[in-house]
């Protein structure tokens, strides 16, 4: 890079530089926030304190984190790895097959994402509470595993999909499911990424669902146990920030390791 | 062999979670709440463990001595959770699931009783003495002469300053107790100027002052019959333009969220604040401001007839619900929350939970002198205070004419014509009134 361009690009760096910083800050002080008192919080300290092991035993004694890790993480997982199945499936099937009525499927799969959940919580709730799953995870994956999104969103990458591939491994003798476990889904690692995050951290973000469904204390979530810490009269904010920051940890490491693929699914790249 | 492969796909894509439910992870769902009785044993939906579970946890034990095998299971559920979870149980009629005991915002109740008559049961010959609780409170829990709630905390308003502000322009808690708001406003701006500090402060968009301001005169949104009485109340202009006042001089200042309100005077930014007598617990969040704060009552409406220095804001009681043991959990209430001096004497000092049960303050503890409050027994003094609020109508749009008022006030505040603004405020209930 020549002087000149150093120079010309410097006003852009600038702005980056200064955009990164406010998006960063948030963060900061989350993880600031950890480590400081109530009072502090709330003055806005933004250098670290010696608070940390004490919000840390507040935060254990008031609520059970260990297990509220574990059903989120369960229902994360969960659901991510069956909407990936079921999904990649149906997008696959959605593009590979012809079928007159297809389209119009998918028509109707799309018009599902328009209607909002507050609208389908009520009959939702009636059927789960029929099947007995009242207070149970599965009550929280099973609605999450067919979203029309990622059906979409496996159905668009499966365009880049090259038929000649199909062609050859049929005429080499493959069935239908070999084709696409050996051959679909090695390829389409990236949209598998992509599509993971996102499931992943809807999963892990989710709040209204399982607050309606799971109504024991020992199956609630992270979401759940961060809502309960600020319906006090009294919040002590240190405490909301650590528990705040726990929660945020898992989605920001999943979303930190898939990354580079997260960015190449999302733009259909096949390699 | 195609066309099987492709059915195989589906059929496995299908039968897996439904493989993976059968095979298990799934908790007993069907027993989440109350029931039909004899295991001695009730479920309860409350919210904060430093107040109303502490307070359940404590009532649970007084309960066991008379009745050694009796145990409270309870589900930490926040208030808005809790109001979400009731409305899908009440709409999806799966009543089964609902707990045996909740508590109950005391503003939200007459909503909830009057949408949903089927959740909760009728307690008013259970044995529990209502007569014991001043009728302001159980009037938010009787529907046609049926009473549905026990009180639990009280929402008695009360005016808490800085006495060290206050001392520094030169008054004292004396000089803000049993005035007027046009004094309020006269010393405020006097403490203003003196010290650089406001005396109030408050979400901006939320209408908690003047709902505080309307029941100290008895006035409401609403008339008997649930009509709405925004346009033309000249209660509620009086107290937008004594709210307005307060903002345009500064004395008052807006702030975006509660947490920030919360810092407001624990960062002591401003000098005092009027609320529930359950701010109290945020007050002495602030270890630095110790024995530098005093309550009193609230400045009371000028001009308006009925007016009083009494109000309240917030508040909550406990319901039985349709699902409920119902035996087991009334003669609950009734040895506990409206039948304790013992439980009430733990958790006041404790958990700061100010009783609506008459009797229980006559006990000693709320005479007890506290530190953080230089010595003033406030307890006490809200219990007086308590006495004398004047009830409060709210109905069942009473959330919605709150909203509806609050977007006229912030408009009001930026310059729009009063008048106006509250028709428009009153159009707005009378078309989600349908």
């Amino acid at each position: 890079m020549t002087k000149t361009s150093t120079l010309r690009a410097a006003p852009g760096y600038a702005f980056l530089g200064i955009w990164t910083l406010f998006s960063l800050f948030p963060l900061y002080f989350m993880v600031v926030g950890s480590t400081n008192t109530s009072q502090d919080v709330l003055g806005s300290r933004l250098i670290p304190g010696g608070a940390f092991f004490e919000n840390l035993a507040k935060l254990f004694k008031a609520q059970d984190v260990g297990s509220a890790l574990f059903s989120s993480f369960f229902i994360a997982v969960g659901t991510t790895v069956l909407a990936l199945i079921v999904c990649s499936i149906a997008g696959y099937g959605f593009e590979v097959y012809h079928s007159k009525g297809k389209d119009r499927v998918m028509a109707v799969i799309l018009l599902a994402m328009m209607i909002p959940f507050a609208a389908t919580m009520i009959p939702l709730f009636q059927v789960f509470a029929k099947l007995g799953l009242v207070n149970s995870l599965w009550a929280v994956i099973i609605p999450a595993i067919s979203t029309p999104l990622l059906i979409l969103l496996f159905r668009q990458s499966s365009r880049a999909f090259p038929s000649e591939i199909l062609e050859a491994a049929r005429m080499d003798g493959l069935n239908e499911l070999s084709i696409f476990a050996r051959i679909y889904v090695p390829t389409m690692r990236a949209t598998f990424a992509a599509a993971g995050v996102i499931t992943f951290m809807t999963a892990w973000n989710n709040f209204l669902w399982p607050r309606v469904i799971l109504i024991k204390n020992e199956v609630q979530t992270m979401p759940m146990l961060i809502s309960n810490l600020s319906a006090g009269y009294v919040t002590d904010y240190g405490v909301l920030m650590l528990a705040v920051l726990i929660a945020s940890l898992p989605a920001m490491v999943v979303f930190l390791v898939l990354q580079r693929a997260f960015a190449d699914g999302i733009v259909g790249a096949i390699k | 062999m195609k066309r099987t492969t492709k059915i195989a796909v589906s059929a496995i894509a299908m039968a897996m979670p439904v493989a993976l439910v059968l095979s298990g992870c799934s908790s007993d769902g069907g027993d989440n709440g109350g029931g039909a009785g004899g295991d001695n044993t009730l479920t309860v939906w409350t919210w904060d463990p430093a107040f109303n579970i502490y307070a359940m946890q404590e009532a649970e034990k007084v309960y066991q001595k008379d009745n050694p095998d009796f145990t409270l299971e309870i589900v930490e559920t926040p208030w808005d959770d809790l109001q979400t979870k009731l409305t899908t149980l009440a709409q999806s009629q799966e009543l089964d699931e609902l707990p045996d005991i909740l508590l109950m915002q005391n503003n939200a109740f007459q909503k909830n009783l009057i949408n949903y008559p089927d959740a909760f049961t009728d307690i008013t010959d259970s044995g529990i003495d209502f007569s014991q609780f001043p009728q302001a409170v159980t009037d938010y829990s009787t529907l046609d002469g049926s009473h549905y709630g026990v009180p639990f905390d009280a929402g008695t308003a009360i005016g808490a300053y800085r006495t060290d502000v206050l001392a520094e322009a030169g008054y004292t808690i004396d000089d803000f107790t049993d005035i007027t708001w046009s004094e309020f406003q006269t010393k405020a701006e006097d403490v203003l100027a003196k010290t650089g500090k406001p005396l109030l402060s408050g979400q901006a968009g939320s209408s908690d002052m003047i709902m505080m301001m309307l029941q100290s005169a008895g006035a409401s949104l609403f008339d008997a019959e649930g009509n709405p009485t925004i346009a033309d109340n000249s209660v509620l202009e009086k107290a937008i333009e004594v709210y307005t006042k307060l903002v345009k001089s500064g004395v008052f200042v807006e702030v975006n969220s509660w947490d920030e309100y919360i810092s407001t005077f624990v960062n002591g930014s401003v000098g005092g604040l009027i609320n529930g007598v359950w701010i109290v617990g945020s007050i002495q969040t602030a270890d630095d401001q110790a024995g530098n704060w005093a309550v009193t009552n609230l400045p009371k409406l000028d001009g308006v007839s009925g007016a009083t220095n009494y109000s309240a804001n917030g508040g909550s009681s406990w319901v039985v619900t349709s699902n409920a043991d119902v035996d087991l959990a009334t003669d609950f209430l009734a040895k506990t929350f409206a039948g304790s001096t013992e439980l009430y004497d733990t958790i006041l000092p404790k958990a700061g939970a100010v009783a609506n049960w008459i009797p229980a303050g006559d006990s000693d503890v709320y005479g007890q002198a506290l530190d953080f409050f230089g010595g003033q027994a406030i307890f006490a003094d809200v219990v007086a205070f308590g006495a004398e609020v004047p009830s409060n109508n709210t109905g069942v749009y009473y959330y919605e004419g709150r909203d509806a008022v609050s977007a006229a006030i912030t408009k009001i505040i930026g310059g729009a014509d009063l008048k106006s603004s509250l028709e428009e405020a009153q159009a707005t209930v009378e078309f989600a009134m349908g």
